[in-house]
């Protein structure tokens, strides 16, 4: 009914986008309370204006670059034309690295992990090592054939905790 | 809506995300529909020119990126000013703060228009004749109901064109 109104009245004041659709964008805002209707109408209206606005300076700017095709980097140069747009557009534009917008958040980490084998070798050399002193001394053949340790029995027993390696086997 | 914000009537979403990462529905909420933004694009461009599939999704982005702008400015101003209500001033005012100066005049030539044909509805409410049929009278009192039982319901409802013979809300200084 209004909008036959509108049409006997020979007003065109029809408005381009869905007025819920720009009132739910408009209440994305916390602090947005309520919103006359005249004021819902002037954000449609003026959104119209905006976007002709800039598909007018895009087109301009394919234009110059012989394209057929408007394109995101066209629409990236006529916001940089223009300041206000600039001020507010700008940074939320995607990067020109990213025209195709390929999302790749994850990055690859590689750590090079210790290897610890040398160590583990001499580690297992040792433990077999220090077994054989004790089996010598215990033998009781051995000590009397030893002149070190016929002389000095206390000392062999120090000589072999400390330094295994002074120990002659044959 | 369908989503469940910690406020009642409010949706979420301070930052902007990026399109592919958000849900379909929110999506929805927060762009205006991309078939009305190509048509008034290719409004714009030379007969033979097209529109390429990430430039209709750049526009999609930008003009919500243009509502949110202008009504933060007009919000803030209603703020300071202890007023609830967003208002036509309120718009046109922002606007030039943020140097879209070049809309005022064709809004103010839109807005005379706006209020003439609210000028005729109201008539038609008010006298009752032929053109307003009482189901619309009837239509226009629940809305204006609703409007008065809290600020919080009123940002929910779907704007219906009953809406636009709210006397309440017409007040001009």
């Amino acid at each position: 009914m209004v909008m036959a109104d509108e049409e006997e009245n020979g007003v065109s004041i029809q408005l381009e986008f869905p007025k819920g659709r720009v009132k739910k964008i408009m209440a994305l805002d916390k602090d947005v309370k309520r919103v006359s209707s005249e004021a819902l109408f002037l954000v449609s209206r003026s959104t119209e204006l905006f976007l002709q606005f800039l598909a007018e300076k895009s087109a301009q700017v394919a234009i110059e670059k012989k394209r057929k095709t408007v394109n995101l980097e066209h629409i990236r140069v006529a916001v940089k034309r223009h300041q206000p747009t600039r001020d507010f557009l700008l940074d939320e534009l995607p990067p020109p690295s990213q025209a195709a917008k390929p999302d790749k958040p994850t990055q690859p980490a590689g750590r090079p992990k210790l290897d610890p084998a040398p160590r583990g070798t001499r580690c297992i050399d040792q433990f077999f090592r220090k077994p054989e002193p004790e089996n010598t001394a215990q033998a009781p053949g051995q000590p009397p054939e030893n002149p070190a340790q016929a002389q000095s029995p206390e000392n062999p027993d120090q000589d072999q905790a400390q330094s295994p390696v002074p120990v002659d086997e044959s | 809506m369908s989503d469940a914000p910690p406020s009642p009537t409010h949706e979420s979403g301070g930052e902007q995300s990026p399109r592919g990462s958000s849900s379909g529905a929110r999506e929805q909420d927060r762009y205006l529909p991309i078939a009305n933004i190509s048509r008034i694009m290719k409004k714009a461009l030379p007969p033979n020119g097209k529109i390429a599939k990430d430039a209709k999704d750049t526009m999609q982005e930008c003009v919500s990126e243009f509502i949110s702008f202008i009504t933060s400015e007009a919000s803030e101003k209603c703020q300071k000013e202890k007023r609830k209500t967003i208002n036509g001033d309120d718009l046109l005012w922002a606007m030039a703060t943020l140097g879209f100066e070049d809309y005022i005049e064709p809004l103010k030539v839109y807005l005379a228009r706006y209020r003439e044909a609210e000028g005729d509805t109201k008539g038609s409410a008010r006298s009752g004749d032929g053109s307003a049929t009482p189901d619309q009278v009837g239509l226009a009192g629940q809305n204006s109901q609703l409007v008065h039982q809290g600020s919080l319901n009123y940002i929910g409802l779907q704007v219906q064109p009953q809406h636009l013979v709210m006397p309440s809300m017409q007040s001009h200084e």
